[in-house]
């Protein structure tokens, strides 16, 4: 695509300033698929669509716990992704062991953003290839963070990376007014909406291919909040939130199920 | 090129012969703490409805010389914790240096001024259990007893002591030193369980611990009548440093027998 | 001012025959791309303040923090590639408390400035980096006061030596700015980014160097800030932004010696008034045009 003198390694600056082997790097995150993240006042949704090589083979995961109240989603060359996600299970526990405490999502977020610029700044060294969704909780309510391979971090509201994401994105912006105050049910269904908008033409969203996690706080009957730690849920255990985003589901919910099968005989 | 340290200043290893490494000293006999030298007797607290009361005098002895009468041993950390320092003065100080590190670090990863992500009392304990008994394993011991006040992570009171073994445990009342033999039965009286401590104003348990720091001056020969004392609430952290003991009485001494050139 | 650099710009450390280093040259493009920031200096404190252009509907508003402290009484802002500011940060703060652990007092902002100087030219030296694309303001207020050494016990002797030289000026507020050559110098106002030309020509105009009345305190320093960074905008004026500013003042004025983010209050007025001063300007242009029109028929 871009072939040029200056994008053999990462500590060579193009003449207008730009390091390409970093926008290579990104290139990865977008051979990766998508997967959507949105934060709401009470709850962190990671939604994520699995690939398989062949017919025959597994799915790809793509949502992973790394402790208790975050996880993360990933899009791009699952191995970096594997070692980054190592490193904040360590710092996690690390930090649980010293402290007693969850450790704070935007320090953990700032380490891996700290260890990834160091990989665009040395010889020899190459930038990650992958981009992070960070979902979590801690004293300050529900995040969402973006990972990129250059070491930038950012928190969002609503964001999806990976194939066709700027679909999602597009659909994210659209609603961005309603997250806020959604509930749990709710904001898992605007995620599969979103993720829906990047499928190819022909694809759908199965109990296969869709993966949802989500963490949050929930609010008890005495006033008190408790913690709901960060769940992934595959397979069966999704069919029920596919179902409610079907395309014929919100036009006619009640039917879906009487009409039953007008099957010709 | 060399640019290690040994290397600063000499003249080439090929004109000179090769550097001497006997003369760094990486195995031999080893000195750490054995004693502590300059020392502050007890710390006392309680806890009580709204939040917990330290206590510890100003006193830095030197052996049994009063040596340093202005010495502050109550630290606050991150203005919503308050820990007391008994023990060697030096290890005192390492270990506020240490904290008010950690102090500046936790204020850059949550610069909200809430102090609703920083590291509470809970933490901050668990943190010097875990560091003191390291020093511990090492037989390096940092030669005090801390008590750490302030609040957990469900809002409430908390207050708990941490030794130089790394030994650690909570209580609705605890002391260091001398005060555990003195002072404790008094507070005891008033929070003797956490529901009755949960029952104390906070003027009452500012009495308490004024009264123990009176009993504590009349008895306890290491001690000194100034004091610091700090109330810790949901607001922070309100420390006074210069107090002074009230309406002491001595007349009990006439009554003690068996001194001096008494006869009788 | 462009020249090719063909043959001597593909690696670091590597002279050109006119004695150039053209990574380092390239690396100044990457700064002058990024988003405006800027710093001033009174004669009550630092004001800094960067102009955060929003990439993303989806950005959390308000939770991306640019300008970031160190120690406590330090702050910096940076333009340029971010992930590279966010390192230099992270030395600042080793340095700053390295300095605390040797010297048990916090780090002076001359002497973090040189240090970070240093960094940034150590990444000039050798093929194996690259330097770094950020152009940083090192702001600072050093304590007028005489602070207690860290872990100090007591008081000390009420008579005999010790403490500050009587009567000599400690302390005050200091500016920086370091370029990622490494070269850096003390400014009363500083700017870097896209719209630092416009900036510059601002920042000219304040009175920053007398001790006089008309110079100016530390809260008009913030309203003027913002309205400074207003004007930069206008490089990006396709774009929305986010201000962000902070501020640092003495031991007795409103942030006690500490480095931290303007209150709300202060920053909504403050923008008020930079949104009315740069819409003055916006209506003086369309004015004259207007005249310019009737003059035409």
């Amino acid at each position: 695509m871009f072939r040029n003198n200056y994008d053999n390694d990462s500590v060579t600056f193009s003449p207008q300033g730009r390091i390409f082997q970093v926008e290579y790097a990104a290139e990865a995150v977008k051979q990766g698929s998508v997967v959507v993240g949105i934060a709401s006042k009470t709850h962190a949704v990671l939604v994520a669509i699995k690939r398989n090589a062949e017919e025959l083979s597994s799915y790809q995961k793509k949502l992973f716990p790394i402790d208790e109240h975050v996880g993360i989603a990933i899009a791009g060359l699952t191995s970096d992704a594997r070692v980054l996600s190592n490193f904040m299970k360590q710092q996690c526990l690390g930090h649980r062991l010293t402290y007693g405490r969850n450790m704070p999502v935007r320090t953990l977020v700032d380490m891996i953003g700290s260890k990834a610029q160091i990989n665009t700044q040395h010889y020899g060294k190459r930038p990650y290839g992958v981009g992070l969704l960070v979902a979590g909780v801690d004293d300050h309510g529900p995040h969402l963070f973006e990972f990129q391979p250059s070491g930038m971090t950012e928190e969002m509201v609503a964001f999806a990376i990976g194939a066709r994401s700027q679909m999602a994105r597009t659909y994210l912006e659209k609603n961005l007014e309603a997250f806020a105050d959604c509930g749990r049910e709710e904001l898992i269904r605007h995620g599969l909406k979103a993720l829906k908008e990047s499928l190819v033409q022909d694809r759908e969203l199965t109990i296969d291919n869709t993966s949802v996690a989500i963490v949050g706080v929930e609010k008890q009957e005495d006033g008190t909040t408790k913690p709901q730690p960060f769940k992934v849920y595959d397979g069966q255990d999704v069919s029920a939130w596919i179902e409610s985003v079907a395309d014929n589901a919100e036009a006619a919910p009640a039917a879906a199920e009487g009409d039953g099968m007008d099957v010709d005989s | 090129m060399d640019h290690r340290p040994q290397a600063w200043g000499r003249p080439r290893d090929d004109v000179y012969g090769a550097y001497d490494h006997s003369y760094f000293q990486n195995t031999g006999p080893r000195q750490a703490t054995q004693a502590p030298i300059v020392t502050g007797t007890s710390v006392i607290a309680i806890k009580y409805k709204d939040g917990v009361v330290m206590a510890a005098d100003n006193l830095a002895s030197y052996g049994s010389l009063a040596r340093f009468p202005d010495v502050k041993r109550l630290r606050v950390f991150l203005d919503s914790s308050v820990i007391g320092f008994s023990g060697d003065v030096s290890d005192m100080q390492f270990l506020d240096r240490h904290l008010t590190e950690l102090s500046i670090d936790e204020a850059y990863e949550d610069p909200s001024s809430d102090n609703k992500g920083h590291l509470n009392a809970a933490n901050l304990h668990k943190y010097l259990q875990k560091f003191l008994y390291k020093r511990r394993n090492d037989f390096d011991p940092l030669w005090n007893q801390l008590l750490i006040a302030g609040f957990d992570g469900d809002a409430k009171p908390y207050l708990a002591s941490v030794d130089l073994r790394g030994t650690s445990f909570t209580s609705p009342s605890l002391a260091t030193g001398f005060g555990s033999a003195l002072a404790q039965p008094i507070m005891r009286r008033y929070a003797a369980t956490e529901e009755d401590a949960a029952k104390l104003t906070r003027e009452q348990a500012v009495e308490v611990v004024k009264e123990c720091m009176k009993v504590l001056y009349y008895r306890d020969a290491r001690s000194l009548d100034r004091y610091s004392i700090a109330v810790v609430t949901k607001e922070g952290v309100e420390l006074k440093e210069d107090e002074q003991l009230e309406k002491q009485s001595w007349a009990f001494a006439e009554r003690i027998k068996g001194y001096g050139t008494q006869t009788v | 001012m462009t020249s090719i650099g063909t043959g001597y710009d593909l690696a670091n450390s590597i002279f050109s025959p006119d004695g150039r280093n053209f990574q380092v040259e390239y690396a100044v493009k990457a700064v002058e791309n990024g988003s405006t920031s800027i710093g001033i200096r009174c004669k009550d404190g630092i004001v800094l303040a960067a102009e955060k252009v929003i990439t993303s509907k989806l950005l959390k508003q308000g939770a991306n923090k640019r300008i970031a402290t160190v120690d406590r009484h330090l702050g910096i802002v940076y333009s340029g590639m971010i992930p590279d500011g966010r390192h230099f940060v992270d030395r600042a703060r080793d340095e700053a408390r390295g300095w605390r652990d040797n010297w048990k007092t916090p780090i002076t902002t001359k002497d973090l400035a040189s240090r970070m100087g240093g960094y940034m030219q150590a990444y000039t030296l050798y093929q194996s980096v690259r330097p770094f694309g950020i152009t940083a303001i090192i702001g600072g207020y050093d304590s007028e006061l005489e602070t207690p050494v860290d872990g100090e016990v007591g008081s000390g002797p009420s008579v005999g030596a010790g403490g500050k030289v009587a009567g000599k000026k400690h302390g005050g507020p200091f500016l920086y700015m370091v370029e990622p050559s490494g070269l850096y110098w003390g400014y009363y106002g500083a700017a870097t980014g896209k719209g630092r030309q416009a900036a510059k020509a601002e920042l000219e105009k304040l009175d920053l160097s007398s001790d006089g009345e008309s110079s100016l305190t530390l809260e008009q320093a913030v309203k003027e800030a913002a309205r400074i960074i207003y004007v930069a905008h206008d490089d990006n004026k396709d774009k929305e932004f986010e201000l962000e500013m902070t501020w640092i003042s003495g031991a007795d004025g409103p942030t006690k010696g500490r480095h931290m983010e303007v209150p709300e209050a202060l920053r909504k007025e403050a923008e008020k008034y930079a949104e009315r001063m740069t819409a003055k300007d916006v209506e003086e242009e369309e004015e004259t045009k207007d005249s310019g029109d009737k003059m035409e028929e």
